[in-house]
């Protein structure tokens, strides 16, 4: 491609809803990525649309705006990835307390609650464990096949007068008088004057090419996937401890689990989340951990095998907050990452926020929380 | 203590040789019988110098050092320190065993490739009908047709005969003029003649008439097409032949079952015929401290090797002498597992044998139709990213029959070649077997 207006290094959910909102704005993008299309965390996830699980706050304004998006990029890419406003029942394991003062501070931010006693919760999940009495449903979580969702994006990206290069390692960010003026890859030399870092763990990495410095780490994760049942769970369900455990930044393992049926009828079971590096290998005790958990919550889980496991690295920042904006030293580099485990969700409201800051029109929020200036005093 | 994975020939050779010193070993296996998938768990073997099978079924049993566990199926294995912890399921419960040394002999599988119908009823592979006749006594039909390439169709056509089927086809898809080009191979395995002309006496016996350049281009409701193709499988389309048969047993060659050592973390390889191996040095120690592995999955090479490697294994785990006669042997049947893969080798002309609608991924019902698409209109580039588009690779096998041919449909559709990391990474399966959820949670600690 001669000369894009901008180059979006990343082909993951977020790379490609930022190239697609940048292409609707009127600017001719390039996308690149080290791999295929959706081979980072985007391809090891499960397609989380939350808003249940964030605390009031800029994340949650992110979240509300970014899942309508998710609804009005359906419309516009006008292809499905199994996008489905399923739900989310949050049950309380023990003490109903911290759940429901939640679900309440959200509903005064503009999420949907419902408060669930024992048998509207029982209805909506007739096979969840009989001990449950409580619980919250949010009706606005919703689920995508994220892989596709990225594919189908940056198909449209491709037909507005986009492109996309696959298999293009970034070698060199060229940074000239303090501003971006391209990049060099293993596929040869593109220029633009805007170039948008969603390389999610890589980021940092790729942050420091341009000389600048961005906090984020891969944290580990894994997802169980069971043979195709009957029907057992009808919405994305967990315990109420998962809450607690996201905004944590305790490096020990915590497991909770969320518990969810698909399309293909297979149970998926994850969420357990670890913070050590890209280390690849197996952890059979978080299996056994998340296993118990299911099987504690629908009971009739015990019988359903386990066919697969897979594992993803999912890139957070300290403050475990999205990095979205401008780089704070290099002009033209934009960073959006460090979306942890909602990247999913967050990634068209993310699009639109940076789009808007780079066009420097008004946009839905505040986006100064998520800026990448916060990190620049800790950097030395 | 060494556990020793897998009673086939590598295994059983292993655990015997580790037991000559007295080392404590413990078999397990997940058949109810010894044999493996070669010697095909019947108490007496029926074949080619099958009494070399109840010598060493004897000297397994009759050794006070080994515990022999059937049905038992291994899910996972993880590191303890120094020690190894292997986790299996038996009889509805979970079970594990620890040691401090692991010998891997989980052996291979047919290799299929797809063509229209090769999913259907009555078309099976080669060893899932040897299965059927030696581990259950049944005859999968009463014409057959043995297709594909290899001599592992020789005692499958023969063992089918003898159990009273009609072998009404034999095709071979290469030419044995192959052979002429590995002179060194024959010459060190004069032996391997004896085998030929044993199989030749029985082929004439039964009346079977071998032909070659031909395959199994189509299955359809009882009626198999047989096509000419050349060197390169492309099919000669003008020369088919259609008749009526009840079963069709194809296959390809074997795939080595390499999950188990992609979980203890062994390193991987690709073999020269594009098989992905484990790496092992002269005493069959894997990359992995204390873990060796036997048999084909350090290469196909059949059972004479298997046993070879199996017995140097054994040795080595249990720090005894290795001979180098043992060794020598060993070199001389590699050799000829090397002729066999350049005598039998896979050529990519089959990717244009299966039409749109054709099945790929049996377990996920994914069509080479959905994969194009994957590829055209998704960018799938490998069999990763085709697999997260399509399901291809998903279901219960876990790509073990489909992977290696949807990497090789898609290089074939991106006009690459599949990358060794590609072909080394689809073989990572966390969760070797199904396990309840239930059995996985009581297990916590």
């Amino acid at each position: 491609m001669q000369s894009p207006d901008a180059i979006v290094i990343g082909a993951g959910i977020v790379g490609a809803s930022s190239a697609l909102s940048l292409t609707n704005a009127g600017l001719k993008v390039l996308v690149i990525d080290r791999g295929a299309v959706s081979s980072g965390t985007t391809g090891a996830g499960e397609g989380n649309i939350l808003v249940s699980d964030k605390d009031p706050g800029p994340e949650l304004t992110l979240a509300l705006r970014s899942r309508d998006l998710w609804f009005e990029m359906q419309d516009d890419v006008g292809d499905s990835f199994e996008l489905e406003a399923k739900g989310g029942v949050v049950v309380a394991r023990h003490d109903d307390g911290p759940l429901l003062k939640l679900a309440a501070e959200q509903s005064q931010h503009g999420v949907t609650t419902q408060k669930l006693n024992q048998s509207s919760l029982h209805e909506l999940e007739p096979y969840l464990h009989p001990d449950f009495h409580s619980g919250v449903f949010y009706p606005q979580d919703a689920q995508c096949q994220p892989m596709l969702a990225a594919a189908q994006v940056i198909r449209t990206v491709i037909a507005r007068g986009g492109a996309f290069i696959s298999q293009a390692k970034v070698t060199r960010i060229v940074v000239e008088n303090g501003a971006v003026a391209g990049i060099e890859t293993s596929k040869g030399v593109f220029r633009a004057p805007i170039i948008i870092n969603a390389t999610g763990t890589w980021a940092g990495e790729l942050a420091q090419m341009a000389g600048s410095h961005l906090p984020i780490a891969p944290r580990k994760g894994f997802i169980l996937v069971t043979e195709p049942t009957k029907k057992y769970v009808f919405h994305k369900v967990y315990d109420s401890d998962y809450v607690t455990n996201v905004a944590s930044s305790d490096a020990d393992l915590q497991t909770s689990t969320v518990v969810e049926g698909t399309r293909s009828g297979t149970i998926l079971i994850g969420a357990s989340r670890e913070r050590i590096g890209f280390d690849g290998s197996m952890n059979y005790e978080i299996l056994r951990r998340l296993a118990a958990q299911a099987t504690s919550l629908f009971p009739v889980l015990r019988d359903v095998q386990l066919l697969r496991a897979y594992r993803g690295f999912r890139p957070y920042a300290p403050d475990h907050l999205p990095v979205i904006g401008e780089d704070s030293k290099v002009r033209g580099l934009w960073h959006s990452a460090g979306h942890e485990g909602a990247g999913i969700g967050l990634a068209p409201g993310s699009a639109a926020l940076i789009t808007d800051a780079i066009l420097g029109r008004e946009s839905f929020m505040d986006g100064s929380p998520f800026s990448p200036h916060r990190f620049a005093t800790v950097s030395l | 203590m060494i556990i020793v994975i897998g009673a086939g020939p590598a295994g059983l050779a292993a655990a015997e040789a580790a037991s000559r010193n007295g080392s404590e070993v413990a078999l397990i296996d997940s058949a109810s019988r010894l044999g493996g998938q070669y010697w095909r768990h019947r108490s007496t073997v029926t074949g080619y110098r099958s009494n070399r099978a109840d010598l060493l079924f004897a000297k397994v049993k009759s050794a006070a050092s080994i515990t022999y566990i059937s049905e038992a199926t291994v899910w996972s294995i993880e590191r303890d320190g120094e020690l190894i912890r292997v986790n299996y399921l038996q009889g509805g419960s979970e079970s594990s065993l620890t040691a401090e040394k692991l010998i891997l002999a989980t052996g291979a599988y047919d290799r299929s490739l797809p063509f229209p119908g090769w999913d259907q009823p009555g078309s099976m592979t080669p060893g899932a009908a040897q299965a059927l006749l030696k581990g259950h006594g049944i005859l999968a039909g009463q014409s057959v047709v043995v297709a594909g390439t290899g001599p592992f169709l020789l005692p499958v056509a023969t063992g089918l005969a003898q159990a009273g089927a009609k072998v009404v086809g034999l095709y071979e898809a290469h030419s044995p003029l192959r052979w002429l080009l590995s002179p060194q191979a024959l010459l060190l395995n004069v032996s391997k003649f004896a085998e030929l002309i044993y199989y030749a006496g029985l082929i004439r016996k039964y009346r079977m008439a071998p032909r070659f350049g031909r395959v199994v281009s189509r299955f359809d409701k009882g009626q198999v097409t047989i096509t000419s193709v050349n060197s390169s499988f492309a099919l000669k389309r003008k020369r088919a032949l259609t008749f009526e048969v009840d079963v069709v047993a194809v296959g390809w060659g074997f795939s080595p079952d390499l999950t188990l050592g992609g979980i203890v973390g062994c390193k991987e390889r690709v073999d020269v015929d594009g098989t992905t191996i484990f790496e092992v040095d002269g005493d069959q120690l894997s990359s992995q401290k204390n873990v060796w592995i036997a048999g084909e999955a350090t290469g196909i090479g059949g059972a004479d090797l298997s046993l070879l490697e199996g017995e140097i294994a054994g040795l080595s785990a249990s720090s005894q002498k290795i001979s180098s006669i043992l060794r020598f042997a060993r070199f001389r049947k590699q050799v000829f597992a090397d002729a066999l893969k350049c005598s039998y080798p896979v050529k990519d002309g089959w990717r244009s044998w299966a039409e749109k609608s054709t099945t790929i991924c049996r377990c996920e019902e994914v069509s080479l139709g959905e994969i194009e698409e994957s590829v055209a209109e998704l960018g799938a580039e490998d069999s990763r990213t085709a697999k997260l588009f399509t399901r291809a690779g998903m279901g219960l096998c876990q790509g073990r029959i489909c992977s290696r041919n949807v990497s090789e449909i898609v290089a074939g559709l991106t006009k690459c070649s599949v990358t060794d990391e590609e072909r080394i990474a689809s073989s990572n399966r966390p969760i070797a077997a199904p396990i309840a959820l239930g059995l996985l949670g009581d297990g916590k600690k």
